[in-house]
Parts: structure tokens; sequence; C-alpha cells
């Protein structure tokens, strides 16, 4: 049952880190707009959602190599009128009235996508050169015999650090990422200080739903491509968002390859792999309520 | 507190409501509804009353109430498959099992505030769903549903039709006065408070946990009653009552009539079926695209819903 060979390890640390990556990207764009804003984005699944069947929609009539580029730039101007035409209109109203919204937002969205394409899965092809194996024995001299990985979902590996890395970078190297973080922690004191928070502010949301759409692009044909995609993988990243603590950019990477180690490690039994995640949830919560890297007092 | 009121003053919304359910079978039919809704839609009254005591007057926003819904649901039907088909025994043990279900979800998921609590409800009942379509197969019936229940009873009478209207409308009835009642109690005072200032009420010495516990499991109490419900008048459970597609129902429903009225959410939840069942017709398939436009529209200018809708109109009347 419980394979101990250093080969089937190690295809589940690939896996897990494959599971996760997806968890980290979504995770990583409500952790952002949370941590901002302070709005729980529950129509982050949904801009998911609109990523992939962009992604599969371009990629079919001109490419894949155009999808990579407009649907992240797309995704990208879709955050900054989601947040200009509706958010920014409940900062001042009830948390629960800004999840209602969203909430109402991504019925909205996956209906409209379930009229437009379908209930069922669409066939998302994957481009020429992300076809095939990787023949991991050749890189990983310490794997017995012959062990392969197909490239795609090496891919998604490799994007989702990229795409980790860029983020951080962004938020630790630039001036705009010090005063995103300043705004993070205390948001009036910025304002006293004459900095207009609000335009940066609405960049970060353009910036969550970009991460989306990165997300969409490369996890579309690992995901599948159908309208319940969206709220499936939304529960998860919530979850990630919440054990690594709310706000975390840190803490979502962390709780997103555990959440995908565990749900890999766990695959050989059904029943465990189905509730291991909550299982965590539950853990966390009792032992460390405001999550893995959550700041103390931080929205709590 | 005024006692010279008569028990009909104090009560006058649950007669007029009573009057309009127990009427149903005779006006319902004139605006195109069918024998069955209305049973559905007492049903849902039930249980959209217990959500708006803690998302109308507590201000909790649960979106896992499916998981309270579902679980009686199964519960009863196994009970209806397996033990007999008596309704009653079948009803008390799957109230019970899912109230004491909402104990231990309440515990965890009101450790933390508002937001944690949206998310982690959703996280439960998704569990729940993941074990209904999983490890519990064997007794749910997983992908395919729970079927192959006896006939229902009450006693010697068969439960069908409109036996199962009246038995709903009475409960749904007994049910709106008693969460009045909580209204009115010191208990709904407590919970308007936190909905009000959690933190200042906190500070004159009141363990508010103990009370937004207590609201959780009275709403999971009325989720589960309709739950058992639902199986009563239709035996068959699907994984569906356990999906974030209920909860968003029960959110939907109390959002669109109201919250913090207690009627409000029976308006919202009345239409919503009608709308789903009858007004649909034209729409097709797409009905749900339709109610969420709805329901943005409703969140977005008219927060209080159908009653803000018809408190304007009567200001409004007053003013002329």
């Amino acid at each position: 049952m419980f394979d101990l060979s250093i080969n089937a390890f190690f295809m589940q640390l690939l896996t897990g880190l494959q599971i996760g990556s997806i968890y980290v990207l979504i995770a990583l764009g409500l952790t952002l707009i949370f941590g901002t804003l302070g709005v729980v984005n529950f129509a982050h699944g949904a801009l998911y959602l609109v990523a992939i069947y962009l992604a599969v929609s371009i990629s079919d009539a001109f490419g894949f190599g155009l999808a990579l580029v407009l649907v992240p730039a797309i995704l990208f101007v879709l955050g900054l009128a989601m947040e200009r035409g509706l958010i920014q209109y409940f900062y001042n109203r009830p948390h629960t009235d800004q999840i209602l919204v969203t909430f109402g937002l991504a019925i909205v969205i996956q209906e409209l996508l379930k009229w437009i394409f379908g209930a069922n899965n669409v066939p998302f092809a994957i481009p020429q050169w992300g076809n095939g194996i990787i023949m991991m024995h050749e890189w990983f001299p310490f794997l017995e015999g012959f062990v392969v990985y197909p490239k795609w979902r090496m891919i998604l590996v490799v994007v989702s650090i990229v795409t980790v890395a860029a983020v951080f970078a962004l938020l630790h190297l630039t001036t705009f990422g010090l005063v995103i973080r300043a705004g993070m922690r205390d948001p009036e004191m910025l304002k006293f200080l004459g900095v207009n928070i609000n335009r940066r502010f609405m960049i970060v949301f353009g910036l969550g739903a970009m991460i989306a759409g990165i997300a969409g692009v490369f996890g579309g044909p690992v995901t599948q491509v159908s309208p319940e995609v969206g709220m499936h993988l939304l529960v998860p990243s919530f979850l990630v968002v919440v054990i690594g603590g709310m706000g975390s950019l840190g803490g979502a990477v962390l709780a997103g390859i555990l959440i995908g180690m565990a749900q890999s490690f766990t695959a050989h039994d059904i029943n465990l792999s189905t509730i291991i995640v909550y299982l965590i949830t539950v853990i966390v919560l009792l032992v460390r309520p405001r999550g893995l890297l959550g700041a103390k007092g931080v929205f709590e | 507190m005024n006692t010279q009121q008569s028990f009909f003053e104090r009560n006058r919304a649950v007669i007029i409501f009573a009057i309009i359910a127990l009427l149903m079978p005779l006006w319902f039919p004139l605006i195109g509804g069918y024998q069955g809704l209305d049973t559905k839609i007492m049903i849902m009254c039930i249980l959209v009353v217990g959500f708006d005591l803690l998302l109308g007057y507590t201000g909790y926003l649960s979106f896992g109430h499916a998981a309270f819904f579902g679980i009686a649901a199964y519960t009863t039907g196994i009970m209806l498959k397996d033990f007999s088909g008596q309704v009653i025994p079948a009803i008390v043990v799957a109230v019970v099992l899912s109230t004491l279900v909402s104990v231990v979800i309440g515990l965890l998921t009101l450790k933390r505030t508002g937001i944690y609590f949206s998310i982690l409800t959703l996280a439960f009942a998704e569990m729940f769903h993941a074990m209904a379509m999983a490890m519990l197969q064997e007794w749910t019936g997983g992908e395919n549903g729970l079927t192959g229940m006896m006939t229902p009873m009450l006693g010697s009478i068969k439960m069908q039709g409109a036996v199962v209207f009246y038995f709903s409308a009475i409960i749904a009835i007994v049910m709106f006065y008693l969460a009045k009642r909580i209204e009115r109690s010191p208990v709904g005072l407590m919970m308007r408070a936190i909905k009000c200032n959690q933190t200042r009420l906190e500070y004159t010495g009141i363990n508010a946990r103990k009370y937004k516990l207590l609201t959780f499991i009275i709403s999971a109490f009325y989720a589960a009653i309709a739950g058992a419900l639902m199986v009563v008048y239709e035996p068959f459970v699907g994984h569906e009552f356990l999906g974030w597609h209920q909860s968003g129902e029960f959110v939907l429903m109390s959002v669109i009539g109201g919250v913090g009225t207690l009627v409000g959410p029976m308006l919202g939840a009345g239409f919503m079926l009608y709308f789903e069942n009858v007004l649909s017709a034209d729409i097709g398939e797409h009905w749900l695209l339709f109610l969420g436009i709805i329901f943005m529209a409703v969140v977005i200018f008219m927060p209080g819903g159908f009653m803000e809708a018809i408190s304007r109109l009567q200001a409004r009347f007053n003013n002329k």
C-alpha cells in the first residue's frame, strides 16, 4: 500500500509539488487581495474559470503563444475593472456584503460561461513543445531505473516558482512593493503621509487576477476546463490561505505546498486523501488559530 | 414589556403566515404553482428562518448550512430505508445527529471572526460532501444518491401529497413562532448585540462566544428539520444536498428576501423556488444566471432585499 522506495517517494514529492503549485497560485492572489484590500474574494475561482476558458479559446484560434501573453493581460485589466466597477464600493460596507457580492459575481460568471461553453469539459490541447515526458532518472542520478514525469506538469511547477519569485521580488525589491507592504500593515498611516494607497491597491487587485490568469493558462490542461473547476479550486485555496495565515504571502506558499504534499502522499487511500485537507485545517485551527505564518493581531 | 397585548396582537405575523401557508393549496395553483412545490416552499421557509437568526440577527454568514441540511436528509433516508417507514423516529434521529455535528463545527468555526467563519463553514460542508462521495459511499449511495426507501408513514397515514404539505406547513408555522419568540427573548437581544458590536459586548462581561454557538446550533437545528422533511416529501437524497450550491441557495434566498426580518427570507425562499420552477419555464436552464444577477443587484442597491423594497414603497405611500 505505502511504497517506500526512493522512486515512489520522489514521484509523490513531485506530484505534491505540482498539486500544490496550482493552490499556491490561486491562494497567492487571494491572500494578496485580502492582505491589501481586506476583501475576501469569493469570485477568485471564477477569475480562474475565465482564464482557462479564455486560454482554451485563444489557443485554439491563434495558438498557445498568444494565449500565454493575452490571458494574463486580459485578466489584469479585468481585475482592475472589477475593483473599480464593483469592489471599491464595498470597502466601507460589512465584510459579509463583500463576500455576498463576490459570491454573486462568481455565480453569474460561472453560469455565463456554462451558457457559452456548455457544462461539459472542454478539451485543452497542450502545445507541441509541452507534450511528452521528462526522463527524471537522467536529471536525478539517485533514482533507480526508469522514471518519467509528464513534461507539462513540470512546466507548471516551474511557472509557479517563477511567479512566486516575481511577486516576492516585486514586493520586496521595488518602491511599489515597499508602499504596498506598508499599506498592508497600516493603511491609515500611509494615507496621512500623503500616499495614494487606493490606486496602488487597485493595481494589486489586478495583479491578483493576473496570477489567476497565469494559473489558468498553465493549470487548465491539468485541472480540466469545466464550469465547476473554479469552485472546486477555490475551497482548498481558501484553506491554504487560512492555514498559511490570512494576508501572509509566505504562508500561502508554505501551506499550498503542504496541502499538495498531503494530498499526494495520501493518494493511495481515497478515504484519507478526501479529508486530509480538512484534517490539517482543523489541527492548525486548534493549535495555531492565526495560521502558520500569520502575523499576530492581523485580521484576527 | 407590554403585557396588555393580547396573544393575537403579539403574534400577528405568525397568524398571517399561518393563514397564508394553510390556504396555500387554494391560491398557489392560481399563479402557476403546482402541488409539491408548495411543500418544498414550506420546508425551505423553515430553513431560512433559522438561517436568518444566524445571518440577519447575529451577522454571521455561513456558507456551510448544506452540511446540516444534508446530514439530516441522509440520516432520514437511511432510517426510512433500513429501520422503518415511520417518519417521527427518522426525523428525531436525523435532527439530533445533525445538531450534534453542528456543535462540533460551531466550536471549530467560531474560533475566529466573520470572514474566517464563512470560509470555514464552506470548507466543512465540502468535507462532508467529499465524505458522502467517497468513504461513506456504501451508506449514501455516492454519485447515484440514496434511494429505495419505504413509504414514509405517520402512524397509519401515508405521507403523500396534501398530508406532507400540511405536516410541513404546521411545522413551519411552529418554527416561525419559535423564531419570533427567540427574536423577542434576551438571547435575541444578545444576537443583535453581537452583530452590532461584539467587542463592546464582551467588555460588558458577556460571553459572546456562548451566544454565537447557541445561535449557530439553533440555525443548524432548523436546517436539520428542513433536511429531514425534504426526504419525507421526496424519498431521495442526492449528494447535491451537501454541496456548496445548496448552501449558496440558502444564502441567495435569505438575502434576496431581506435578512434580519425573519419574514424576508421566507419571501425569498418562496420567490426563488417559484422562479426556479415556474418562471424559469421561459428562461430554461439558465435561471440561476438570472437569479445571480438579481442577487447581485439586491446586494449592491438594496441590501435589505424585498423587505426594504416593501418598506420604501410604504414610506412613499405614507408621504403622499
